[in-house]
């Protein structure tokens, strides 16, 4: 029986509230938290939308509307080099990097000695906890035109009159920038392609091995297809970044000589924003590749779902 | 089982070198910078270094003698030591509250949390808020920004769903609050995928050099052992500084053993957290996997 001018659903409420109420307060730090370092700066994203002044709030400044937006595409040319210096680089690194840990997965698997391939993990997997600074400075001790390593073996050997400028030299930057992330990446990413090797079933390889099918059949006809969904999986979820590079790497291989082929939109934004103090044109610019990177999300998920049944939402 | 073709064979012979070069690509460059910080520079004939010519240890003398290398170094552990412990304890009692599907508004609290994965505010927004929040030029811009990470709380989470419910419901008949189950029941069976988040947390705080670089280069001391790296890797007034000191002391170091010697000391801890890194890190990877 519920008494007269009690509402049911609300006595439902407080009783969860007392029973739970550890709980909420094991919740509520976590809520708080993600809520002031990432819902509130959300509110930040008015600033594209207004004459920005220091120490004037923001909803009394006046309002530009989307000139900022607009202003990325009419006022420069720089979209272009920075759409094609970003896309170009991150899908290269994409397919580059889901590529050779693919094949690197697979041809590992083919390694009958148990304790050479561990050792091939163990070494391969490295890269990923090194910091880009440091890859930074292996880079410079390797490649440096006069004093890296290569370039004065090079030279002793007598194959090349004078150094390559692989860290300077625009015609390379972009090669030079995928290699470095598959590099520092292929072990990592081939970690998951192991595991779904493993997962596959023995049971295909025995009936095909009955049937004639020899060692590359094998790896063609089994392996190949039961990586698939993996591969799917995996692309769909980076797809989403196609847009969004690894600032440290670019902020540290980006120099005077090869801006034109290295410039990113992250550094975009970072060199308007924080070092140019044009925050209002900063923020427009990362709102805009925020929702694109969103947008792509989506209509990969989508084709993927239709095409293959595959999808992460 | 395994048949034996030429064709195999022939295979197995090709698989083995590639495999050898990509051991190769992937340990000389540390071997070489070894070597080189180990090596006598007056003995250094340039090319290829596989082992220390002459060796000695000046530059690491040099080095752990620096006190940039000396605060930076104690920051780094700081926030390798302080950031993940932090981060554990606030995302795994949110994680815990967030298994539990006879809390009111669960379901609504896990979209809270996930959509944070899809997108972000910005550097701009980020940079302001900090500024509002008084946090540039503090240590705590390095601990409370990643005192929770999502990424963490859906692994810990998915881990936690697999715990059989018996142990839970056994401690609630005992008596025991949400908050004691949570502490002395579930915390101390999760071990596994902790340690994952926790030396995953340890070696983004070591790594991490961009936030000193947007929040706190008006405060050296404050500056992290990569961001010391950084400057010794670009500015060129340590480089003179050791050619003042060295005409004094006549010791064997240049700037680009300094630099070497420098690395190597930023690389060391990882390499010894290493081990345990691969143990734990691919199993809570697998468990993200599978989730994802």
């Amino acid at each position: 029986m519920i008494k007269a001018g009690v509402h049911p659903v609300k006595r439902v409420k407080s009783r969860n509230l007392v029973r739970n109420r550890y709980l909420y307060a094991m919740l509520l730090p976590a809520v708080l938290l993600v809520f002031v370092f990432w819902y509130v700066p959300l509110t930040g994203w008015l600033i594209a939308f207004v004459q920005y002044r220091p120490g004037i709030p923001l909803l009394s400044a006046k309002w530009t509307g989307l000139q900022q937006f607009i202003g990325f595409f009419t006022d420069t040319d720089d979209y272009v080099h920075l759409i094609r210096n970003t896309l170009a680089i991150n899908i290269s690194s994409l397919i580059a990097n889901m590529t050779t840990a693919f094949l690197f997965a697979i041809l590992l698997n083919e390694i009958r000695w148990r304790y050479f391939s561990k050792l091939i993990q163990t070494v391969t997997f490295f890269p990923f906890f090194v910091s880009w600074i440091i890859i930074y400075s292996l880079s410079s001790a390797m490649f440096a035109t006069s004093a890296g390593a290569i370039n004065e073996t090079l030279i002793q050997w007598g194959v090349i009159a004078e150094g390559v400028n692989l860290l300077g030299d625009p015609r390379y930057s972009w090669m030079f920038m995928i290699a470095l992330g598959v590099w520092k990446y292929a072990g990592y990413n081939s970690v998951i392609f192991i595991s779904a090797i493993s997962a596959i079933s023995s049971e295909y390889y025995e009936a095909a091995q009955i049937d004639g099918a020899n060692r590359f059949q094998r790896i063609l006809y089994i392996t190949i297809p039961g990586l698939m969904p993996t591969a799917i999986v995996l692309l769909i979820l980076n797809s989403g970044w196609i847009l969004n590079s690894n600032f440290e790497q670019f902020y540290l291989f980006t120099n005077a000589t090869n801006w034109q082929r290295m410039e990113v939109l992250d550094i975009y934004i970072y060199k308007y924003g924080l070092q140019l103090l044009n925050y209002p044109y900063a923020t427009a610019v990362g709102i805009m590749k925020t929702f694109i990177s969103l947008i792509i999300l989506m209509v990969v998920n989508q084709i993927s779902k239709k095409a293959t049944g595959k999808a992460i939402f | 089982m395994r048949e034996r073709s030429i064709s195999g064979s022939l295979f197995d012979a090709g698989n083995l070198i590639f495999m050898l070069a990509i051991l190769t690509l992937m340990l000389f460059p540390f071997v070489y910078i070894v070597s080189y910080s180990l090596s006598n520079p007056s003995m250094l004939k340039g090319g290829l270094v596989l082992f220390p010519a002459g060796f000695t240890l000046d530059s690491y003398k040099k080095a752990l003698g620096d006190s940039a290398v000396l605060t930076g170094a104690g920051i780094s552990i700081a926030r390798s030591i302080i950031g993940p412990a932090v981060m554990l304890f606030f995302t795994s009692m949110a994680a815990y509250a967030l298994t539990r599907n006879d809390l009111g508004g669960v379901r609504f609290f896990r979209k809270y949390f996930v959509f944070t994965l899809y997108f972000t505010s910005g550097i701009i927004p980020m940079y302001l808020l900090m500024g509002y929040l008084q946090l540039k030029g503090t240590f705590l811009i390095y601990i409370l920004p990643s005192a929770v990470s999502v990424f963490n709380m859906v692994l810990i989470k998915t881990y936690m769903e697999g715990l059989p419910k018996e142990m839970e419901e056994a401690a609630v008949v005992d008596g025991a609050n949400d908050m004691r189950v949570f502490f002395q029941v579930i915390f101390p069976v999760c071990k596994p995928v902790f340690a994952a988040v926790v030396l995953f947390e340890c070696v983004n705080q070591w790594n991490a050099f961009i936030d000193t670089q947007i929040y706190n280069t008006m405060s050296p001391h404050l500056y992290s052992l990569q961001y010391v790296l950084y400057n010794t890797l670009n500015q060129f007034n340590s480089l003179e500084q050791l050619k003042e000191q060295g005409q004094k002391q006549l010791t064997a170091i240049t700037p680009q053993t300094f630099k070497m010697a420098i690395t190597v000391i930023t690389i060391l801890p990882i390499a010894f957290v290493y081990p345990f890194l691969q143990r734990y890190f691919i199993k809570g990877l697998l468990v993200g996997s599978i989730k994802g």
